[in-house]
């Protein structure tokens, strides 16, 4: 614990000008939430098999769900081998309306219609379309026999809370691995002022990435025949006004400015950014007025945005790595926490944006 | 021996134009009326033909938006293989200065055969700086040079102290009526245009970046149309039209391009359409790239299938919100229309495009061009039987 902590200092120092929120996490935007439904049993199967589950599910609540309300988000996907549902909606018409999950790739149906039945429970109008991101965890996890149970689910988004967030192996994070050690969730939270005001980005990261070529260290648990799928996934939280232009100008720019990312360039990782402002809430109730009013900041302050998000997931993303305890999972795989030594590796890497294994 | 009159008419129509005629918009002109009175081509509702349901705008054009202006230079010189049949059509987004007052605009890139200068500004930043250049293929750079100078003279501070500014200027390829590589167009023709843009009724057919394009076979050029939108807002188009061929020709759905009889010219070579929406609706960039999207449906109705060698690139914008780029506000207050009613836009939208591109083709005078290849204008009075013969005028009647 105390290594571990020593190294968020280190981390601490290097990571940027933006002070911190209060809980360095998604959660200091006003009315977000954060759940996790975490499943870790040795199950036999009803054909008898033994199976090993090392999965769950992440819930991130953008804003009050009973609440008739959209926020315009923006998502970009580079790779393209996680699933995004919802994402002609993001595309196209550059919002959300429901809680923002990531689980297991298989469980990702599971997951969609959990959304719509928290939904019609609470009496929305509209829930859809769900917003499920589903992520490759079967290095450690029997994902063809783990199967969520929906009222799991529910009962994970009735208790999601707005306080500190768990974060390393826990929910969706706990088949994760990354760098070929463990990963899993990660939070962060940063906090600028634009024109003297202030406002707040939060970012919520389950990294499953860079396992295959970017980290090859004997040490760590690299397998390169398992056919797993590495990919990122960001949620970020911002609680300036932006429009849909602006938010995607963020997600584009953030993803090839951060330094972390830059380990993607010799391998083959795909990412999920997804950013919402909470700032332009558009109220449906009785389908809304005629015109919106909205604010927007100057595009002048873009870059400061920009700046803090991408120190906020810069430290979601070690954070991640960080506070991950070790899981043994199936076919006797076990994954270990990363050791100081390759925390300070990794960071000296992301520095000098350098790939090689020398 | 009708189609005999027929050339002979319309060639002395064109021979009393000065080699280098500067056609110019005449504002209070009331929509029905064609600006070509004299000649035989007409705008599609003068001969009885509506499109759609929506009513148009009080000029039926782009300009029906208020603070939009037009301007065209047309530019006529020589014959055989030295004919230049060029020019530039210029669309002001408003009554402003649009460099130090952006507007929310969007692009669709139907079919990218094509080129419109500026757009990585626009899909990046949501917002249109410039005016909007139509013109021919090779004439792109000296017209952005051109703008870019138009640009710095209004605003003394461009590319100084304020941003730079990447001018739209949008092509289609006129080369079987004009020697395009001779590049005859200038700096003043571009600036003569700018000077020219009016509101009000705009001049269509063989004008401006539309005097060598050919559409469906016939002669093309610059269309225009509008719609209102619930008593309080329109959506104009404006068209280059340069694309698609003849037996693909509908006019409000009727095979036109099949039943028309003689007036074959030589080249059926598809070479693009540029279309630009104009709308006073409060719209932001991701809804104005709906609008883009629903342009492309008007130009599928005309029959067009956008080839391979057709640019079919969309520009749409909105002049509700203007960003100012003098008075530095750190939060912008500004409006846009709920989703759940957008729809009528697209209606809007759709019907204006399509007779947009039908006002392009019926306004369009025949041009003898390069190497006396020519183009005939669309034949009015086979219109007119054809759309009878399919019970679209005299007998439909539209709200």
């Amino acid at each position: 614990m105390n290594k571990k902590q020593k190294a968020l200092e280190t981390i601490e120092l290097k990571l940027g000008k933006f002070p911190r929120g209060d809980k360095n996490s998604i959660t200091d935007l006003m009315g977000v939430k954060v759940g996790h439904l975490s499943i870790n049993k040795d199950i036999l199967d009803p054909s008898g098999e033994k199976a090993v589950i090392r999965t769950g599910l992440t819930a991130v609540l953008p804003y009050p769900m009973e609440k008739e309300i959209r926020l315009f988000t923006g998502s970009l996907n580079l790779g393209g081998k996680n699933e995004v549902t919802g994402y002609e909606v993001m595309d196209d018409f550059c919002y959300l309306n429901s809680p923002i999950v990531i689980t297991n790739c298989f469980n990702v149906g599971k997951a969609y219609n959990a959304i719509l039945s928290y939904g019609f429970a609470l009496k929305r109008t509209e829930i859809w379309p769900p917003l499920v991101i589903g992520v490759d965890d079967s290095y450690l996890d029997d994902m063809r026999k783990s199967h969520l149970d929906e009222r799991d689910i529910l009962e994970t988004f009735l208790n999601a809370s707005g306080g500190e967030v768990d974060q390393g192996s826990i929910g969706v994070g706990l088949g994760l691995r990354a760098f070929g050690w463990k990963g899993g969730i990660g939070a962060a939270s940063r906090v600028f002022s634009l024109d003297k005001e202030k406002f707040t980005c939060g970012v919520l990261v389950a990294s499953n990435h860079s396992n295959q070529k970017a980290m090859k260290k004997p040490e760590a648990n690299f397998r390169s025949d398992d056919g797993e799928e590495d990919s990122l996934i960001m949620i970020i939280g911002v609680d300036a006004p932006l429009v849909p232009y602006q938010i995607k100008h963020i997600t584009k720019s953030l993803v090839v400015s951060l330094p972390s990312t830059n380990l993607f360039k010799n391998s083959s990782d795909s990412m999920t950014c997804i950013l919402f402002s909470t700032a332009n809430p558009m109220c449906l109730e009785n389908d809304g007025p005629f015109v919106f009013d909205f604010q927007m900041v100057d595009d002048s302050f873009l870059e400061t945005v920009i700046q803090a998000a991408a120190e906020a997931c810069h430290e979601a993303l070690l954070n991640s790595l960080i506070k991950a305890a070790p899981v043994q999972g199936r076919l006797a795989r076990r994954v270990e926490t990363i050791p100081d030594h390759e925390i300070n590796r990794l960071l000296e890497k992301f520095e000098n944006q350098d790939l090689s294994d020398k | 021996m009708k189609r005999r009159n027929f050339i002979k008419r319309t060639l002395l129509g064109f021979s009393i134009l000065p080699s280098e005629a500067l056609i110019e918009n005449t504002p209070g002109r009331p929509y029905t009326k064609s600006l070509f009175t004299d000649s035989s081509q007409k705008r599609l509702r003068e001969i009885g033909i509506k499109i759609g349901n929506l009513q148009p705008g009080p000029y039926n054009a782009i300009t029906d938006v208020e603070g939009v202006k037009v301007g065209h230079t047309t530019i006529i010189k020589g014959g055989g293989e030295k004919a230049v049949r060029t020019g530039v059509t210029v669309i002001i987004p408003h009554g402003g200065n649009i460099y130090e007052e952006n507007v929310f605009a969007s692009f669709f890139n139907l079919n990218g055969w094509g080129e419109m200068t500026g757009i990585s500004s626009i899909e990046n930043t949501g917002r249109l700086e410039t005016p909007v250049f139509l013109t021919g293929t090779y004439n792109v750079g000296i017209v952005y040079d051109a703008a870019v100078k138009y640009l710095a003279r209004i605003s003394p501070k461009m590319g100084d102290s304020d941003r730079m500014v990447a001018p739209v200027v949008a092509e289609c390829f006129d080369d079987f009526l004009s020697d395009t590589r001779s590049r005859q167009i200038s700096e003043k023709d571009v600036f003569r245009a700018i000077e020219k843009a009016r509101g009000g009724a705009v001049a269509e057919g063989a004008v401006g970046g539309g005097t060598g394009m050919t559409s469906f076979g016939f002669k093309g050029g610059i269309g225009t149309s509008s719609r209102r939108v619930n008593d309080k807002y329109k959506v104009g188009v404006l068209v280059m039209a340069n694309t698609a061929s003849r037996n693909q020709l509908r006019i409000d759905g009727v095979p036109v391009g099949k039943e028309i009889k003689g007036f074959q010219e030589k080249s059926g070579k598809t070479k693009s359409i540029i279309l630009i929406a104009a709308t006073d609706a409060p719209l932001l960039p991701y809804q104005l790239k709906k609008i883009a999207k629903r342009v492309a449906l008007g130009l599928a109705q005309t029959g067009a299938i956008s080839q391979t060698g057709s640019g079919d690139i969309i520009l749409a914008f909105s002049t509700a919100n203007k960003i100012s780029r003098k008075k530095r506000v750190s939060f912008h207050n500004i409006k846009a229309i709920n989703d759940f009613e957008i729809t009528p836009f697209y209606q809007a939208t759709v019907e204006a495009t399509q007779e947009a591109i039908i006002n392009a083709l019926t306004s369009a005078q025949t041009t003898v061009g390069r190497d006396g290849n020519t183009a005939y204008g669309i034949p009015l009075d086979q219109v007119e039987q054809i759309m009878k013969k399919y019970m679209r005028i005299g007998i439909r009647s539209h709200e």
